[in-house]
């Protein structure tokens, strides 16, 4: 079996992380995902035409252009197809109208003035396909006053309120490591989707979804918002602590940037985790011998716990841990993710060849079905690469009438001519 | 009114952790019928700080809101029994029991003879692999995901995501996921199956870029080394603001509003790739010149610019906020406010209908 969404299609004009994720979901799902690219204009994910390849890609003779070797796109494009189209060319949007009967779900993430410019707003495309399904990320969604103000992960981490949650105890707010405001709208736009096409299978309507990247996150905010809303606290930046419980901490171990993250639950839970350091007699004193002693004291807790576990090593200190019941593990860095031996059995890594980068461990469904199956991993498609197949299979054009759009500029390959 | 889109599905909610909770309020909100079965201690969630002024659990009036609420011991042969039948008659349920503990229940899904059941598991770590039977949590799975290497900065500890974000996450793949089930349901009457979503897997794939990078370049990502304006927010006179650069065109307004022309009209800053190697020459006198505005003057100013920049807003930024209160975004619940949708759908509504239910108030006329 090849997904719960086989027989499914998209065409998505998805881009960046956000859209470009939800769509790579759903194509993991076994979706048929067709993704519209502008060679006037690539993805910010693919990069400049001229960037540079990365360090492991300077040797790859088949790493030919930055633009397909972006490890960016390449991250959450898997299991697509991509076709260009220039969409303000006549022959182009003419193209998507012949396209759009064949979506079950179409899924964007332009500002908000660009589909109504491009004349395929929500009730275009309703004309052309009664019951299609549109979604669109945008920063702040389609209405209200920030309707138009541009955003990306990075700012909108901020508007959402995640950035004043974010940081160590006492200390100034962070953004995330990486942009997680777009993660957390793709992931979201990925179930609207389905929940969408779920709806249709059931009463034969489409609807339109508009998700705005800051309500999104202030929703997965929600419990600093309740807090709030009862209290009129803001909550404070806890670092790596838990409101109630303590230790709760990751800790530096022996070597370089060695690490282990443990939680104690309970007091039961802080009985094994002495018993797991060997007892030591700087953990059994009278500011540490309940759970509220430990929150009152938890610096002095922490600086304890870190002088103990930083002359262990980190496999030394997780293995003391976890064979005391304890919830713990190593922090593990990108290149140590790709060879987790758990995350290898699940195949939630897996080896996936592309054309140009050639073989590297990349993330796969994060999920697992015992009847509908996970369809095989690909990977991101090259720019352009399944244009004359994708519209010979669902519009019957031919050779010929593909050269003539690449002639024009609405299709092709690769920088603009 | 329209109906809502997942409008006579039924739910059994037998998990007992965020994740799992945060699944099934998002099932609840957009539509579903679901029965929440709490050990007799009550949700795990009701005893978990922080709470309000009437000694409420503040998370668990988010995870827990929206849905209705039985009590049993599943440990009991009466419990047990309650609950298989209970799941026989639902569409979906919905466990957070790790693969020995359910074996140990003989609560798996077999044992509800229900060929037609999506039984959905969101664990830790997953059902199977060696980790399986592993205690873990939102710390254990920010360690272990990656998430924490490149969390922070490097002159602290790796930093896990605040809060419940790894349940919030692998909640919303897990609705996603149950419902992905469901369609395969729509088009093949009668097939239902077990779903799997764990949270490492889950956290591992909102990674993958950080991870892909790592293959690419070699070099696994860090912790920032300081917080300049392309970590993040830099403070302003009244607070903090990010201003995240990309198009040349962000950076050639964005200088001129800051008062620094030499910059903006520089070339070689126009590529991005190339402001990143050489951010030590300006990053202090951008900073400099960013001190001395307001945060929503300074936001406002780049907006018509249509520059990407953004405050740091807090909670109570948020609920004063004129956009956001435009949309309608905040709702009521119970007579009591509440947070909003994370996004709207045009054809089938979403709604909290009711707060937090009292331990054990339903559970009738779910026999039917």
């Amino acid at each position: 079996m090849n997904g719960p969404l086989a027989g499914l299609r998209g065409i998505v004009l998805t881009q960046a992380w956000a859209g470009s994720y939800c769509t790579s979901l759903l194509g993991l799902m076994g979706a048929d995902v067709v993704q519209i690219e502008v060679r006037m204009r690539p993805d910010s994910w693919r990069g400049a035409y001229d960037g540079p390849l990365p360090a492991r890609l300077k040797d790859v003779p088949t790493a030919e252009h930055p633009w397909n070797c972006n490890f960016l796109y390449n991250s959450v494009n898997l299991n697509k197809r991509c076709i260009t189209l220039d969409l303000q060319k006549p022959a182009g949007i003419e193209t998507f109208r012949r396209l759009l009967p064949f979506a079950d779900f179409v899924a964007e993430n332009f500002s908000p003035r660009v589909l109504g410019n491009l004349g395929i707003d929500y009730e275009a495309m309703k004309a052309i396909k009664p019951d299609v399904i549109l979604c669109s990320l945008s920063a702040y969604g389609h209405s209200g006053p920030w309707a138009n103000v541009p955003g990306i992960g990075g700012t909108i981490e901020p508007t959402s309120g995640m950035s004043a949650l974010l940081g160590y105890p006492g200390e100034a707010p962070l953004n995330s490591g990486q942009m997680y405001p777009d993660a957390v709208a793709g992931l979201n736009a990925f179930g609207a989707i389905i929940a969408a096409i779920h709806h249709r299978n059931c009463t034969g309507e489409g609807q339109y979804i508009d998700l705005s990247m800051q309500e999104a996150n202030l929703t997965f905010a929600a419990e600093a918002a309740m807090e709030y809303l009862r209290t009129g606290r803001q909550r404070p930046r806890m670092g790596n602590r838990h409101p109630a419980f303590a230790p709760h901490g990751i800790y530096r171990c022996s070597g370089t940037e060695q690490w282990v993250a443990v939680a104690c639950e309970s007091e039961a839970d802080w009985v094994a985790f002495k018993a797991a350091l060997g007892s030591p007699g700087t953990l059994d004193v009278p500011e540490f011998a309940t759970n509220a002693a430990r929150k009152a004291n938890e610096d002095a807790l922490d600086r304890e716990i870190a002088a103990l576990t930083v002359v262990l090593t980190r496999e030394a200190a997780v293995a003391a841990f976890q064979g005391a019941g304890l919830a713990a593990a190593p922090v593990l860095d990108a290149a140590e993710v790709a060879n987790a031996p758990g995350l290898r059995a699940r195949e939630m890594v897996v080896e996936v060849t592309h054309p140009e980068t050639g073989t590297w461990p990349q993330a796969a469904a994060p999920w697992r079905y015992s009847r509908s199956g996970r369809p095989p991993v690909r990977p991101a498609p090259r720019l352009g690469e399944h244009t004359l197949e994708v519209l010979a299979e669902l519009i019957g054009t031919i050779h010929e009438e593909y050269d003539a759009l690449v002639a024009a500029g609405v299709s092709g390959t690769g920088p603009p001519d | 009114m329209p109906s809502p889109a997942l409008e006579g599905i039924r739910v059994l909610d037998l998990s007992e952790s965020a994740s799992g909770a945060w699944c099934t309020r998002m099932l609840a909100d957009f539509g579903a019928r679901v029965l929440m079965v709490e050990p007799p201690g009550g949700h795990p969630l009701r005893a978990e700080a922080p709470f309000d002024g009437e000694a409420r659990s503040i998370p668990a009036q988010v995870f827990l809101a929206n849905k209705e609420s039985i009590v049993l011991d599943v440990a009991s042969p009466d419990g047990r029994a309650a609950a298989l039948a209970l799941g026989a008659r639902c569409d979906i349920v919905v466990s957070s029991f790790a693969p020995g503990r359910l074996a140990e229940l003989r609560l798996t899904f077999d044992a509800f003879r229900s060929p037609s059941l999506v039984m959905t598991h969101v664990t830790p770590y997953g059902m199977t692999g060696p980790l399986a039977n592993e205690r873990g949590n939102e710390l254990t799975v920010a360690a272990r995901s990656g998430w924490a290497s490149i969390n922070g900065d490097a002159a602290n500890a790796p930093l896990r995501p605040w809060g419940h974000q790894v349940a919030m996450c692998t909640g919303a793949a897990a609705y996603a996921a149950t419902l992905g089930a469901n369609v395969h349901r729509d088009s093949h009457p009668g097939e239902g199956q077990e779903v799997d979503v764990a949270q490492l897997d889950v956290m591992v794939s909102t990674f993958a870029p950080a991870l892909l990078r790592g293959q690419y370049t070699g070099a696994a990502g860090k912790r920032r080394e300081s917080a300049d304006l392309l970590a993040g927010p830099v403070p302003v006179a009244d607070g903090h603001f990010a201003l995240t650069i990309s198009r040349a065109h962000f950076w050639r307004d964005a200088m001129y509003t800051l008062g620094l022309p030499d910059l903006a009209e520089d070339p070689r800053w126009e590529a991005s790739w190339y402001r990143q190697q050489h951010k030590d020459e300006y990053v202090d006198r951008v900073q400099q010149a960013m001190r001395g505005w307001a945060k929503s003057d300074l936001f406002e100013e780049l907006a018509a610019r249509r520059v990407v920049a953004g405050p740091v807003l807090t909670m109570e930024e948020l609920r004063a906020n004129e956009h956001l209160n435009a949309r309608g975004y905040w709702t009521e619940a119970g007579g009591e406010p509440f947070p909003g949708p994370p996004y709207r759908m045009s054809g089938t509504p979403w709604a909290v209908h009711n707060p937090i239910p009292a331990p054990g108030a339903h559970g009738e006329g779910w026999d039917a």
